[in-house]
Protein backbone atom coordinates (compact mmCIF):
# COMPACT_ATOMS: atom_id res chain seq x y z
CA UNK A 1 0.00 0.00 0.00
CA UNK A 2 1.65 3.20 -0.95
CA UNK A 3 0.99 6.03 1.21
CA UNK A 4 2.27 10.03 0.24
CA UNK A 5 3.09 12.53 3.38
CA UNK A 6 4.14 15.79 2.47
CA UNK A 7 6.82 14.91 -1.01
CA UNK A 8 7.74 11.57 1.33
CA UNK A 9 7.10 8.56 -0.40
CA UNK A 10 7.41 5.11 1.44
CA UNK A 11 5.60 1.91 1.63
CA UNK A 12 3.89 1.00 4.30
CA UNK A 13 2.80 -3.08 4.59
CA UNK A 14 -0.49 -3.37 5.81
CA UNK A 15 -0.03 -6.48 7.90
CA UNK A 16 -2.67 -8.73 7.31
CA UNK A 17 -3.42 -11.17 10.56
CA UNK A 18 -5.71 -13.70 10.83
CA UNK A 19 -8.64 -14.13 13.31
CA UNK A 20 -9.26 -17.42 13.60
CA UNK A 21 -12.26 -17.33 16.54
CA UNK A 22 -15.71 -18.99 17.07
CA UNK A 23 -17.32 -15.96 18.89
CA UNK A 24 -18.89 -13.61 16.43
CA UNK A 25 -18.50 -10.98 18.97
CA UNK A 26 -15.01 -11.12 19.39
CA UNK A 27 -14.12 -11.56 16.24
CA UNK A 28 -15.89 -8.76 14.79
CA UNK A 29 -14.52 -6.43 17.60
CA UNK A 30 -11.03 -7.74 17.03
CA UNK A 31 -11.10 -6.90 13.29
CA UNK A 32 -12.28 -3.74 14.39
CA UNK A 33 -9.20 -3.13 16.95
CA UNK A 34 -6.35 -4.66 14.16
CA UNK A 35 -8.14 -2.36 11.49
CA UNK A 36 -8.06 0.96 14.09
CA UNK A 37 -4.41 0.48 14.49
CA UNK A 38 -3.10 0.27 11.37
CA UNK A 39 -3.21 -3.82 10.94
CA UNK A 40 -5.47 -5.63 8.66
CA UNK A 41 -8.02 -7.97 10.02
CA UNK A 42 -8.99 -10.76 8.22
CA UNK A 43 -11.69 -13.44 10.16
CA UNK A 44 -11.50 -17.07 8.83
CA UNK A 45 -15.29 -17.78 9.13
CA UNK A 46 -15.07 -21.04 7.53
CA UNK A 47 -14.07 -23.89 9.76
CA UNK A 48 -13.83 -26.83 7.05
CA UNK A 49 -10.90 -27.97 5.95
CA UNK A 50 -9.03 -25.42 8.52
CA UNK A 51 -5.71 -26.25 7.61
CA UNK A 52 -5.73 -25.42 3.78
CA UNK A 53 -7.94 -22.61 4.47
CA UNK A 54 -5.88 -21.01 6.97
CA UNK A 55 -2.51 -21.37 4.49
CA UNK A 56 -4.29 -20.46 1.47
CA UNK A 57 -4.77 -16.65 3.45
CA UNK A 58 -1.17 -16.06 3.71
CA UNK A 59 -1.49 -14.18 6.66
CA UNK A 60 1.26 -12.34 8.07
CA UNK A 61 0.49 -13.21 11.37
CA UNK A 62 -2.44 -15.58 13.06
CA UNK A 63 -4.81 -15.05 16.37
CA UNK A 64 -5.47 -18.81 16.63
CA UNK A 65 -8.19 -19.37 19.37
CA UNK A 66 -8.04 -23.12 21.30
CA UNK A 67 -11.38 -23.54 21.69
CA UNK A 68 -12.60 -24.18 18.07
CA UNK A 69 -15.75 -26.24 17.84
CA UNK A 70 -14.90 -29.82 16.48
CA UNK A 71 -11.01 -28.89 15.92
CA UNK A 72 -8.24 -29.07 18.84
CA UNK A 73 -6.15 -25.66 18.43
CA UNK A 74 -2.92 -27.29 19.94
CA UNK A 75 -3.12 -30.24 17.31
CA UNK A 76 -4.30 -27.33 14.76
CA UNK A 77 -0.95 -25.35 15.93
CA UNK A 78 1.15 -28.33 15.39
CA UNK A 79 0.35 -29.30 11.64
CA UNK A 80 0.39 -25.48 10.68
CA UNK A 81 4.14 -25.35 12.10
CA UNK A 82 4.58 -28.44 9.70
CA UNK A 83 3.98 -26.44 6.05
CA UNK A 84 3.97 -22.42 7.66
CA UNK A 85 6.19 -20.55 9.54
CA UNK A 86 3.82 -17.83 10.21
CA UNK A 87 4.13 -16.34 13.16
CA UNK A 88 1.17 -17.50 15.88
CA UNK A 89 -0.27 -16.23 18.69
CA UNK A 90 -2.67 -18.98 20.82
CA UNK A 91 -5.51 -17.20 22.22
CA UNK A 92 -7.60 -18.70 24.85
CA UNK A 93 -9.30 -18.65 27.95
CA UNK A 94 -7.47 -21.60 29.85
CA UNK A 95 -5.38 -20.02 31.82
CA UNK A 96 -2.98 -22.91 32.75
CA UNK A 97 0.55 -23.26 32.18
CA UNK A 98 0.54 -26.97 31.05
CA UNK A 99 -1.91 -25.47 27.97
CA UNK A 100 0.98 -22.34 27.55
CA UNK A 101 3.89 -25.37 27.41
CA UNK A 102 1.90 -27.51 25.14
CA UNK A 103 0.92 -24.54 22.68
CA UNK A 104 4.80 -23.16 23.11
CA UNK A 105 6.29 -26.46 22.91
CA UNK A 106 4.26 -26.82 19.62
CA UNK A 107 5.54 -23.84 17.90
CA UNK A 108 3.30 -20.93 19.15
CA UNK A 109 4.86 -17.45 19.35
CA UNK A 110 2.97 -16.39 21.87
CA UNK A 111 0.46 -16.99 24.26
CA UNK A 112 -2.49 -14.57 25.79
CA UNK A 113 -5.32 -15.43 27.74
CA UNK A 114 -9.05 -14.19 27.45
CA UNK A 115 -10.08 -12.04 28.29
CA UNK A 116 -6.76 -9.90 27.22
CA UNK A 117 -6.34 -5.94 27.57
CA UNK A 118 -6.47 -4.78 23.85
CA UNK A 119 -3.64 -2.75 24.11
CA UNK A 120 -1.52 -5.54 25.27
CA UNK A 121 -2.76 -7.83 22.69
CA UNK A 122 -1.34 -5.05 20.21
CA UNK A 123 1.98 -4.50 21.47
CA UNK A 124 2.54 -8.58 21.84
CA UNK A 125 1.22 -8.32 17.84
CA UNK A 126 3.57 -5.52 17.22
CA UNK A 127 6.93 -7.03 19.08
CA UNK A 128 5.95 -10.59 17.41
CA UNK A 129 5.87 -8.93 13.69
CA UNK A 130 9.27 -6.95 15.37
CA UNK A 131 11.10 -10.22 15.58
CA UNK A 132 10.38 -12.11 12.89
CA UNK A 133 9.97 -9.33 10.42
CA UNK A 134 12.94 -7.73 10.57
CA UNK A 135 10.62 -4.26 10.29
CA UNK A 136 11.81 -1.41 10.36
CA UNK A 137 11.39 0.55 14.03
CA UNK A 138 11.01 4.03 12.02
CA UNK A 139 8.04 6.21 12.49
CA UNK A 140 7.50 9.48 9.97
CA UNK A 141 5.67 12.34 10.74
CA UNK A 142 5.69 15.03 8.70
CA UNK A 143 9.32 15.66 8.11
CA UNK A 144 10.27 13.59 11.44
CA UNK A 145 11.96 10.92 11.54
CA UNK A 146 11.82 8.26 14.89
CA UNK A 147 13.61 5.51 15.24
CA UNK A 148 12.67 3.62 18.17
CA UNK A 149 15.48 0.85 18.20
CA UNK A 150 17.87 3.91 18.28
CA UNK A 151 15.88 6.15 20.10
CA UNK A 152 16.39 9.09 18.32
CA UNK A 153 14.82 11.69 16.37
CA UNK A 154 16.16 12.31 12.86
CA UNK A 155 14.98 15.74 11.59
CA UNK A 156 16.51 17.99 8.37
CA UNK A 157 18.77 19.88 10.78
CA UNK A 158 20.14 17.08 12.76
CA UNK A 159 18.78 14.67 15.20
CA UNK A 160 17.72 14.39 19.10
CA UNK A 161 18.53 12.02 21.60
CA UNK A 162 15.25 10.87 23.35
CA UNK A 163 14.97 9.05 26.91
CA UNK A 164 12.91 5.82 26.89
CA UNK A 165 10.24 7.78 28.37
CA UNK A 166 10.06 10.22 26.36
CA UNK A 167 10.63 8.37 22.87
CA UNK A 168 7.66 6.00 23.89
CA UNK A 169 5.46 9.42 24.41
CA UNK A 170 6.28 10.43 20.99
CA UNK A 171 5.93 7.20 19.77
CA UNK A 172 2.33 7.00 20.92
CA UNK A 173 1.77 10.51 19.74
CA UNK A 174 2.35 9.67 16.40
CA UNK A 175 0.67 6.41 15.83
CA UNK A 176 -2.45 8.63 17.48
CA UNK A 177 -1.27 11.28 14.59
CA UNK A 178 -4.29 14.06 14.46
CA UNK A 179 -6.31 12.75 17.53
CA UNK A 180 -6.47 14.32 20.58
CA UNK A 181 -4.61 12.42 23.32
CA UNK A 182 -5.40 12.49 26.75
CA UNK A 183 -2.87 12.62 29.64
CA UNK A 184 -4.53 9.24 31.00
CA UNK A 185 -4.66 7.86 27.12
CA UNK A 186 -0.38 8.03 27.26
CA UNK A 187 -0.04 6.89 30.95
CA UNK A 188 -2.00 3.98 30.12
CA UNK A 189 -0.12 3.03 27.26
CA UNK A 190 3.24 3.51 29.41
CA UNK A 191 1.74 1.18 31.92
CA UNK A 192 0.80 -1.20 29.15
CA UNK A 193 4.52 -1.17 28.42
CA UNK A 194 5.71 -1.85 32.08
CA UNK A 195 6.60 1.46 32.74
CA UNK A 196 5.23 2.55 36.06
CA UNK A 197 5.61 6.33 35.76
CA UNK A 198 3.12 8.94 37.94
CA UNK A 199 1.74 12.24 36.65
CA UNK A 200 4.18 14.53 37.50
CA UNK A 201 6.99 12.38 35.77
CA UNK A 202 4.50 12.67 32.97
CA UNK A 203 4.55 16.26 33.15
CA UNK A 204 8.70 16.76 33.16
CA UNK A 205 8.97 14.29 30.40
CA UNK A 206 6.31 15.70 28.21
CA UNK A 207 8.15 19.48 28.74
CA UNK A 208 11.61 17.66 28.22
CA UNK A 209 10.60 16.39 25.12
CA UNK A 210 9.21 19.77 23.88
CA UNK A 211 12.27 21.44 24.95
CA UNK A 212 14.54 19.30 23.29
CA UNK A 213 12.18 19.35 19.90
CA UNK A 214 12.11 23.66 20.13
CA UNK A 215 15.86 23.56 20.44
CA UNK A 216 16.15 21.77 17.11
CA UNK A 217 13.72 24.10 15.94
CA UNK A 218 10.68 22.05 16.15
CA UNK A 219 8.06 24.42 17.34
CA UNK A 220 4.43 23.49 18.03
CA UNK A 221 5.35 20.21 17.30
CA UNK A 222 2.87 19.03 20.19
CA UNK A 223 0.21 21.11 20.65
CA UNK A 224 -1.95 21.23 24.12
CA UNK A 225 -5.73 21.18 24.13
CA UNK A 226 -6.45 22.68 27.33
CA UNK A 227 -8.47 20.43 29.97
CA UNK A 228 -8.25 17.17 26.54
CA UNK A 229 -4.74 16.48 26.25
CA UNK A 230 -2.54 16.64 23.92
CA UNK A 231 -2.28 16.10 19.27
CA UNK A 232 0.58 16.39 16.88
CA UNK A 233 -0.86 18.24 13.80
CA UNK B 1 -5.80 -54.66 77.12
CA UNK B 2 -4.97 -54.76 80.62
CA UNK B 3 -5.74 -58.53 82.72
CA UNK B 4 -6.86 -56.62 85.40
CA UNK B 5 -9.71 -54.76 83.04
CA UNK B 6 -10.38 -58.10 81.92
CA UNK B 7 -10.94 -59.88 84.97
CA UNK B 8 -12.79 -56.84 86.27
CA UNK B 9 -14.77 -57.26 83.00
CA UNK B 10 -15.11 -60.83 83.89
CA UNK B 11 -16.56 -60.23 87.19
CA UNK B 12 -19.75 -62.78 87.21
CA UNK B 13 -17.70 -65.75 85.45
CA UNK B 14 -15.03 -65.66 88.00
CA UNK B 15 -18.03 -65.17 91.46
CA UNK B 16 -19.79 -68.11 89.42
CA UNK B 17 -16.44 -70.39 89.77
CA UNK B 18 -15.83 -69.58 93.13
CA UNK B 19 -19.28 -70.88 94.24
CA UNK B 20 -18.65 -74.03 92.23
CA UNK B 21 -14.77 -74.18 94.46
CA UNK B 22 -17.15 -73.79 97.72
CA UNK B 23 -19.71 -76.08 96.65
CA UNK B 24 -17.54 -78.86 95.43
CA UNK B 25 -15.09 -77.76 98.97
CA UNK B 26 -18.55 -78.02 100.75
CA UNK B 27 -19.57 -81.34 99.21
CA UNK B 28 -16.28 -83.13 99.36
CA UNK B 29 -15.75 -82.21 102.96
CA UNK B 30 -19.60 -83.19 103.18
CA UNK B 31 -18.78 -86.90 102.20
CA UNK B 32 -15.71 -87.24 104.39
CA UNK B 33 -13.59 -87.55 101.66
CA UNK B 34 -10.21 -87.36 102.62
CA UNK B 35 -7.90 -83.94 102.99
CA UNK B 36 -5.57 -84.44 100.45
CA UNK B 37 -8.11 -85.69 97.80
CA UNK B 38 -9.88 -82.14 98.74
CA UNK B 39 -6.61 -80.13 98.10
CA UNK B 40 -6.12 -81.66 94.88
CA UNK B 41 -9.15 -81.50 93.11
CA UNK B 42 -9.30 -78.26 94.39
CA UNK B 43 -5.99 -77.08 92.75
CA UNK B 44 -6.58 -79.10 89.71
CA UNK B 45 -10.56 -77.07 89.28
CA UNK B 46 -8.74 -73.61 90.15
CA UNK B 47 -5.64 -74.59 87.44
CA UNK B 48 -7.97 -75.32 85.17
CA UNK B 49 -10.43 -72.05 85.82
CA UNK B 50 -7.23 -70.33 85.46
CA UNK B 51 -5.74 -71.73 81.69
CA UNK B 52 -9.10 -71.05 80.71
CA UNK B 53 -9.00 -67.55 81.41
CA UNK B 54 -5.49 -67.13 80.25
CA UNK B 55 -6.51 -68.70 77.04
CA UNK B 56 -9.47 -66.51 76.21
CA UNK B 57 -7.54 -63.38 77.67
CA UNK B 58 -4.78 -64.15 75.03
CA UNK B 59 -6.54 -64.26 72.18
CA UNK B 60 -8.64 -62.23 72.45
CA UNK B 61 -5.90 -59.15 73.67
CA UNK B 62 -4.15 -60.45 70.49
CA UNK B 63 -7.15 -59.06 68.25
CA UNK B 64 -8.20 -56.14 70.48
CA UNK B 65 -4.62 -54.97 71.23
CA UNK B 66 -3.91 -55.02 67.57
CA UNK B 67 -7.22 -53.11 66.94
CA UNK B 68 -6.48 -50.40 69.49
CA UNK B 69 -3.29 -50.28 68.09
CA UNK B 70 -4.00 -49.26 64.36
CA UNK B 71 -6.86 -46.88 65.28
CA UNK B 72 -4.66 -45.22 66.97
CA UNK B 73 -1.64 -45.06 64.58
CA UNK B 74 -3.82 -44.78 61.39
CA UNK B 75 -4.10 -41.66 59.48
CA UNK B 76 -7.22 -42.50 57.86
CA UNK B 77 -9.41 -44.50 60.90
CA UNK B 78 -11.86 -45.53 57.97
CA UNK B 79 -9.83 -48.16 56.90
CA UNK B 80 -9.48 -49.84 59.86
CA UNK B 81 -11.15 -52.79 58.26
CA UNK B 82 -8.06 -53.58 56.16
CA UNK B 83 -6.12 -54.22 58.78
CA UNK B 84 -7.39 -56.24 61.28
CA UNK B 85 -7.41 -60.27 60.25
CA UNK B 86 -11.03 -61.89 61.07
CA UNK B 87 -10.42 -63.46 64.84
CA UNK B 88 -11.54 -66.84 66.16
CA UNK B 89 -13.77 -66.18 68.61
CA UNK B 90 -17.44 -65.50 68.20
CA UNK B 91 -17.59 -61.36 69.47
CA UNK B 92 -14.93 -60.56 67.64
CA UNK B 93 -16.03 -62.23 64.06
CA UNK B 94 -19.40 -60.43 65.00
CA UNK B 95 -17.40 -56.64 65.53
CA UNK B 96 -15.03 -57.74 61.81
CA UNK B 97 -18.16 -57.93 60.09
CA UNK B 98 -20.07 -55.31 61.67
CA UNK B 99 -16.71 -53.19 60.70
CA UNK B 100 -16.27 -54.26 57.37
CA UNK B 101 -19.85 -53.67 55.96
CA UNK B 102 -20.06 -50.14 57.93
CA UNK B 103 -16.64 -49.29 56.14
CA UNK B 104 -18.04 -50.64 52.85
CA UNK B 105 -21.33 -48.28 53.10
CA UNK B 106 -19.32 -45.44 54.10
CA UNK B 107 -16.53 -45.45 51.46
CA UNK B 108 -19.70 -46.03 48.78
CA UNK B 109 -20.80 -43.00 50.40
CA UNK B 110 -18.14 -40.90 49.86
CA UNK B 111 -16.78 -41.82 46.60
CA UNK B 112 -20.81 -40.60 45.30
CA UNK B 113 -20.13 -37.16 46.95
CA UNK B 114 -16.53 -37.45 45.41
CA UNK B 115 -17.78 -38.10 42.17
CA UNK B 116 -20.32 -35.40 42.30
CA UNK B 117 -17.90 -32.94 43.29
CA UNK B 118 -15.55 -33.82 41.11
CA UNK B 119 -18.47 -33.12 38.85
CA UNK B 120 -19.21 -29.52 39.85
CA UNK B 121 -15.36 -28.94 39.60
CA UNK B 122 -15.18 -30.25 36.03
CA UNK B 123 -18.40 -28.00 35.39
CA UNK B 124 -16.71 -25.09 37.14
CA UNK B 125 -13.60 -24.86 35.13
CA UNK B 126 -15.59 -25.08 31.99
CA UNK B 127 -17.96 -22.70 32.98
CA UNK B 128 -14.88 -19.99 34.00
CA UNK B 129 -13.46 -20.93 30.38
CA UNK B 130 -17.17 -19.84 28.91
CA UNK B 131 -17.66 -17.15 30.72
CA UNK B 132 -14.39 -15.38 30.00
CA UNK B 133 -15.25 -15.44 25.77
CA UNK B 134 -17.84 -13.13 26.57
CA UNK B 135 -15.88 -10.82 28.67
CA UNK B 136 -13.39 -10.88 26.65
CA UNK B 137 -15.80 -9.65 23.77
CA UNK B 138 -17.10 -6.99 26.10
CA UNK B 139 -14.09 -5.48 26.39
CA UNK B 140 -13.00 -5.46 23.33
CA UNK B 141 -16.38 -3.97 22.26
CA UNK B 142 -15.81 -1.19 24.78
CA UNK B 143 -12.23 -0.32 24.18
CA UNK B 144 -13.32 -0.10 20.23
CA UNK B 145 -16.32 2.39 21.30
CA UNK B 146 -14.45 5.79 20.98
CA UNK B 147 -16.51 7.03 23.76
CA UNK B 148 -15.57 3.94 26.20
CA UNK B 149 -17.02 3.84 29.07
CA UNK B 150 -14.71 3.63 32.16
CA UNK B 151 -16.96 3.14 34.82
CA UNK B 152 -18.15 0.05 32.61
CA UNK B 153 -15.08 -1.58 32.07
CA UNK B 154 -14.07 -1.49 35.69
CA UNK B 155 -17.14 -3.23 36.18
CA UNK B 156 -16.33 -5.85 33.40
CA UNK B 157 -12.51 -6.00 34.75
CA UNK B 158 -13.96 -6.51 38.53
CA UNK B 159 -16.24 -9.48 37.64
CA UNK B 160 -13.06 -11.27 35.64
CA UNK B 161 -11.55 -10.67 39.11
CA UNK B 162 -14.02 -12.27 40.61
CA UNK B 163 -14.00 -15.15 38.00
CA UNK B 164 -10.60 -15.72 38.76
CA UNK B 165 -11.09 -15.85 42.16
CA UNK B 166 -13.50 -18.98 41.73
CA UNK B 167 -11.35 -20.93 39.21
CA UNK B 168 -8.44 -20.76 41.80
CA UNK B 169 -10.20 -21.58 44.41
CA UNK B 170 -11.65 -24.97 42.68
CA UNK B 171 -7.75 -25.13 41.81
CA UNK B 172 -6.80 -25.23 44.89
CA UNK B 173 -8.99 -27.83 45.80
CA UNK B 174 -7.72 -30.42 43.72
CA UNK B 175 -4.19 -28.92 42.57
CA UNK B 176 -2.65 -32.56 41.07
CA UNK B 177 -4.69 -30.82 38.10
CA UNK B 178 -2.88 -28.21 36.22
CA UNK B 179 0.08 -26.75 38.61
CA UNK B 180 4.15 -27.07 36.90
CA UNK B 181 6.75 -25.67 38.82
CA UNK B 182 9.07 -23.90 36.88
CA UNK B 183 11.43 -21.40 36.54
CA UNK B 184 10.35 -17.58 37.16
CA UNK B 185 11.50 -14.14 37.46
CA UNK B 186 9.79 -12.43 39.87
CA UNK B 187 10.14 -8.80 38.17
CA UNK B 188 8.34 -10.04 34.55
CA UNK B 189 5.43 -11.36 36.44
CA UNK B 190 5.06 -8.61 39.56
CA UNK B 191 5.50 -6.33 36.29
CA UNK B 192 2.98 -7.90 34.28
CA UNK B 193 0.69 -8.15 37.59
CA UNK B 194 0.98 -4.36 38.29
CA UNK B 195 0.29 -3.79 34.47
CA UNK B 196 -2.68 -5.63 35.01
CA UNK B 197 -3.75 -2.98 37.73
CA UNK B 198 -2.88 -0.08 36.09
CA UNK B 199 -6.26 1.59 36.35
CA UNK B 200 -6.89 1.45 40.35
CA UNK B 201 -2.71 2.83 40.08
CA UNK B 202 -3.15 5.29 37.74
CA UNK B 203 -6.82 6.58 38.93
CA UNK B 204 -5.76 6.57 42.54
CA UNK B 205 -2.49 7.94 42.00
CA UNK B 206 -0.94 5.69 44.15
CA UNK B 207 2.81 5.12 43.08
CA UNK B 208 4.44 1.93 42.59
CA UNK B 209 8.19 0.72 43.54
CA UNK B 210 9.70 -2.14 42.62
CA UNK B 211 13.18 -2.93 43.91
CA UNK B 212 15.61 -5.71 43.11
CA UNK B 213 13.37 -7.83 41.41
CA UNK B 214 15.50 -9.37 39.08
CA UNK B 215 16.10 -12.94 40.71
CA UNK B 216 14.30 -16.32 39.91
CA UNK B 217 12.94 -18.91 42.01
CA UNK B 218 10.53 -21.63 41.05
CA UNK B 219 7.24 -22.11 41.55
CA UNK B 220 3.95 -22.24 38.72
CA UNK B 221 4.08 -19.01 37.25
CA UNK B 222 0.19 -18.52 37.06
CA UNK B 223 -0.64 -19.89 40.45
CA UNK B 224 1.97 -16.73 41.75
CA UNK B 225 0.57 -14.47 39.48
CA UNK B 226 -2.62 -14.87 40.89
CA UNK B 227 -1.37 -14.71 44.93
CA UNK B 228 0.45 -11.29 43.89
CA UNK B 229 -2.57 -9.87 42.22
CA UNK B 230 -4.40 -10.42 45.21
CA UNK B 231 -2.07 -9.07 47.76
CA UNK B 232 -1.57 -6.09 45.20
CA UNK B 233 -5.04 -5.28 44.88
CA UNK B 234 -5.56 -5.31 48.53
CA UNK B 235 -3.02 -2.81 49.17
CA UNK B 236 -5.09 -0.70 46.26
CA UNK B 237 -8.00 -1.45 48.20
CA UNK B 238 -6.79 -0.63 51.65
CA UNK B 239 -4.99 2.91 50.87
CA UNK B 240 -4.99 6.06 52.16
CA UNK B 241 -5.50 7.60 48.92
CA UNK B 242 -3.38 10.14 49.48
CA UNK B 243 -0.41 11.89 47.65
CA UNK B 244 2.26 9.78 49.39
CA UNK B 245 0.48 6.49 49.34
CA UNK B 246 2.94 3.86 47.56
CA UNK B 247 3.10 0.34 46.78
CA UNK B 248 6.37 -1.15 46.89
CA UNK B 249 7.33 -4.27 45.56
CA UNK B 250 11.15 -5.78 46.21
CA UNK B 251 12.78 -8.76 46.84
CA UNK B 252 14.92 -9.97 49.45
CA UNK B 253 17.78 -13.24 49.51
CA UNK B 254 18.96 -14.66 52.98
CA UNK B 255 21.16 -18.08 52.27
CA UNK B 256 18.97 -20.00 50.20
CA UNK B 257 15.84 -17.81 50.88
CA UNK B 258 14.35 -15.67 48.81
CA UNK B 259 11.54 -13.06 49.69
CA UNK B 260 8.69 -11.64 47.93
CA UNK B 261 8.03 -8.68 49.98
CA UNK B 262 4.41 -6.63 48.81
CA UNK B 263 4.52 -3.25 50.76
CA UNK B 264 2.25 -0.79 50.76
CA UNK B 265 1.29 2.52 53.73
CA UNK B 266 -2.28 2.08 53.64
CA UNK B 267 -4.78 1.63 56.78
CA UNK B 268 -3.24 -1.20 57.77
CA UNK B 269 -4.25 -4.17 59.69
CA UNK B 270 -5.71 -4.26 63.79
CA UNK B 271 -3.44 -6.39 65.49
CA UNK B 272 -6.22 -8.38 67.07
CA UNK B 273 -7.00 -9.53 63.03
CA UNK B 274 -3.68 -9.70 62.03
CA UNK B 275 -3.49 -13.65 63.08
CA UNK B 276 -6.84 -14.32 61.01
CA UNK B 277 -6.12 -12.80 57.86
CA UNK B 278 -5.54 -15.58 56.03
CA UNK B 279 -8.52 -17.77 57.29
CA UNK B 280 -11.76 -18.55 55.65
CA UNK B 281 -14.34 -15.38 55.07
CA UNK B 282 -12.41 -13.67 57.59
CA UNK B 283 -13.01 -9.59 56.53
CA UNK B 284 -11.89 -8.45 60.09
CA UNK B 285 -12.37 -4.24 61.30
CA UNK B 286 -11.18 -3.22 57.61
CA UNK B 287 -13.63 -5.40 55.53
CA UNK B 288 -16.69 -3.72 57.60
CA UNK B 289 -15.53 -0.74 56.92
CA UNK B 290 -14.55 -1.04 53.44
CA UNK B 291 -17.44 -2.78 51.24
CA UNK B 292 -17.21 -6.18 49.16
CA UNK B 293 -14.65 -8.15 51.44
CA UNK B 294 -15.74 -11.82 50.82
CA UNK B 295 -12.62 -12.69 53.17
CA UNK B 296 -11.34 -15.74 50.41
CA UNK B 297 -8.51 -13.57 48.61
CA UNK B 298 -6.05 -14.39 51.02
CA UNK B 299 -7.62 -17.77 51.90
CA UNK B 300 -7.15 -18.77 48.28
CA UNK B 301 -4.16 -17.02 48.73
CA UNK B 302 -2.82 -18.86 51.78
CA UNK B 303 -4.56 -22.73 49.87
CA UNK B 304 -2.06 -22.18 47.12
CA UNK B 305 0.84 -21.15 48.92
CA UNK B 306 0.65 -24.27 50.46
CA UNK B 307 0.32 -26.36 47.88
CA UNK B 308 3.13 -24.77 45.96
CA UNK B 309 5.23 -25.46 49.75
CA UNK B 310 5.67 -21.66 49.94
CA UNK B 311 5.01 -19.90 53.08
CA UNK B 312 3.33 -16.48 52.61
CA UNK B 313 2.95 -14.24 56.10
CA UNK B 314 1.83 -10.77 56.76
CA UNK B 315 3.60 -8.03 59.27
CA UNK B 316 1.87 -4.54 59.62
CA UNK B 317 0.75 -1.25 62.09
CA UNK B 318 -2.37 0.08 61.91
CA UNK B 319 -2.53 3.10 60.44
CA UNK B 320 1.13 2.55 59.04
CA UNK B 321 1.95 -0.04 56.75
CA UNK B 322 0.82 -3.54 55.42
CA UNK B 323 3.51 -6.25 54.47
CA UNK B 324 2.74 -9.35 52.78
CA UNK B 325 5.91 -11.42 52.85
CA UNK B 326 6.06 -14.79 49.99
CA UNK B 327 9.27 -16.75 51.00
CA UNK B 328 10.66 -19.40 48.69
CA UNK B 329 13.84 -21.83 49.02
CA UNK B 330 16.43 -21.89 46.71
CA UNK B 331 16.39 -25.93 46.12
CA UNK B 332 19.60 -27.22 45.16
CA UNK B 333 17.88 -30.09 43.96
CA UNK B 334 16.96 -27.73 40.76
CA UNK B 335 19.64 -26.60 39.71
CA UNK B 336 21.33 -29.93 39.34
CA UNK B 337 18.08 -30.74 36.67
Amino acid sequence: MLLCYNSYIWVIDMYKILIIEDDLEIRNELKILLDNNGYSGVILDNFDKVKENIISKKADLILLDINIPNINGQHLLKELREEIDTPIIMVTSKNTEIDEVISMSYGADDYITKPYNPNILLLHIEAILKRTNKTNNVLNYKNITLDTSKSMIYHENGEITLSRNEMMIFYYLIKNEGKIVSREDIMNYLWDTEDFIDDNTLTVNIARLRNKLEDAGLTNVIETRRGQGYILI
Amino acid sequence: MKFSDYLKNRFVNIIIYLFLIIITFLLLAAFKVNQSLIFVLISLLIVFIIINFLYDYFRKKNFYDTLTYNIKNLNKKYLISEMIKKPNFIEGQILYDVLYDTTKSMNEHINEYKFSLENFKEYIELWIHEVKTPLAGGLLMLHNNSKSDKKMMEILNKINGYVEQVLYYARSENPEKDFIIKKVNLNSIVKKVVSNNKENFINKKISVKLEDLDVSIYSDPKWLEFIINQIIQNSLKYSKNNDESYVKIYSETKDDIISLIIEDNGIGIDNSDLPRIFDKSFTGKNGHNIDHSTGMGLYICKKLCDKLGTKIEAMSTLNEFTKLIITFKVNNFYDVI
